[in-house]
């Protein structure tokens, strides 16, 4: 991405959807900077709520719960993630109970940390260059 | 013409995107963003909007049971993050399907959508009926049925020559949304159907009976558009 008034660029780090992001976002770091900020946040408190809901044994819940995180893997370029987190939906949809669901489960919990991850040492990243250059 | 549109979307960040492409493009003004179906139900029943952006699966009433309840039909982008709807949005006969997180230009390809899909409903020209509120219901009445409108405060009176109907608008708004092909602003208190004015006579003209001044400010406005032989 390139700042024309700065002539600074900024590049997504390549282990994100780094062409995606840039389509999406354009030039408009401030946005990018926005909606990574409010991703985490929210990827945070779904998480948590996933957690309970897993527990509650409400499959029905959780698929919700997993439809609503799914997006926002997009909008921080995990558009991998988003993949496996589709395919859980459809595991939370066929299991009867929540020992089937599990090991699924178990996987898309640590996905959403590494996502967590990734995406604040991206926000990260974008508040240093908008900071310093917008 | 801008969309008046409304965004029912439970994802804050996917809403936020939406109204930025929004206003970006310029054709689209997002009057209101609704968490979820119900409350936009509830806002629908009052509110006549020419788009909506809708997300399918939401906590509570899903967007297809909203579409279920709507009295009219605005255009409908729908928005989601699941590929297997498409039929169901074959059924509804909705305008686009936006996949969610999608980029400028697909978003603009759907209100360009919606604008190709709008000059074919009006003929390839101007709107040919107005819906008003009244009584609680949604009233399609076409632009040949309103001999004028008359304001009554914080009302308007739509007369036609089988019936009045009042309803709570300003002439000052509805001024910018009929046909000006068809209708004029004569007075600050009344729009008249053009095609309907059976004679003029200095500053009042008439139609069907019914006596409508003609402001000064109007007059040579009014001249210009009647065919004068």
């Amino acid at each position: 991405m390139y700042n024309e008034d700065q002539k600074t660029a900024f590049h997504f780090s390549p282990e994100l959807d780094r062409a995606f992001l840039q389509e999406l976002y354009s030039d408009d770091l401030q946005q990018a900077e926005m909606v990574f900020e409010s991703s985490v946040q929210q990827l945070r408190a779904e998480q948590q709520l996933a957690e309970a809901r897993f527990h509650d044994g409400d499959l029905t819940g959780l698929k919700k719960v997993i439809h609503k995180m799914k997006p926002l893997l997009g909008y921080i370029g995990m558009n991998k993630f988003m993949e496996e987190f589709a395919l859980f939906e459809q595991v939370c949809l066929q299991s009867i109970s929540p020992a089937d669901a599990e090991k699924g489960f178990l996987h898309v919990q640590s996905l959403t940390a590494e996502a967590i991850q990734k995406a604040e040492k991206e926000m990260n990243r974008l508040k240093h260059h908008n900071t310093q250059y917008l | 013409m801008k969309f008046q549109s409304i965004i029912v979307e439970d994802l804050q960040v996917a809403a936020e995107f939406l109204k930025r492409f929004c206003e970006k493009c310029g054709m689209v003004d997002v009057v209101h963003h609704f968490l979820n179906a119900e409350d936009a139900m509830q806002f629908l029943k009052d509110n006549v909007v020419d788009l909506i952006f809708l997300d399918v699966e939401m906590p509570g009433a899903s967007g297809f049971e909203l579409l279920d309840h709507l009295v009219y039909t605005p255009q409908v982008i729908l928005t989601t993050s699941k590929t297997e709807y498409a039929y169901d949005a074959f059924q509804y006969n909705v305008t686009d399907y936006l996949k969610k997180p999608f980029t400028y230009q697909r978003f603009l390809e759907a209100v360009q959508k919606v604008s190709k899909k709008t000059e074919q409903q009006n003929g390839g020209g101007e709107l040919d009926h107005m819906f008003i509120k009244t009584d609680g219901k949604l009233i399609r009445l076409h632009n040949d049925d309103i001999l004028f409108i008359e304001s009554m405060g914080d009302y308007v009176k739509f007369i036609t020559s089988a019936k009045k109907y009042i309803t709570h608008n300003t002439i000052k708004n509805l001024e910018t949304k009929v046909n000006p092909q068809v209708f004029m602003k004569v007075h600050r208190s009344y729009i008249v159907n053009f095609t309907k004015i059976n004679d003029i006579q200095e500053n009042v003209l008439f139609i069907n009976g019914n006596m409508i001044p003609i402001s000064k400010t109007h007059k040579s406005g009014v001249m210009q558009k009647i065919n004068i032989l």
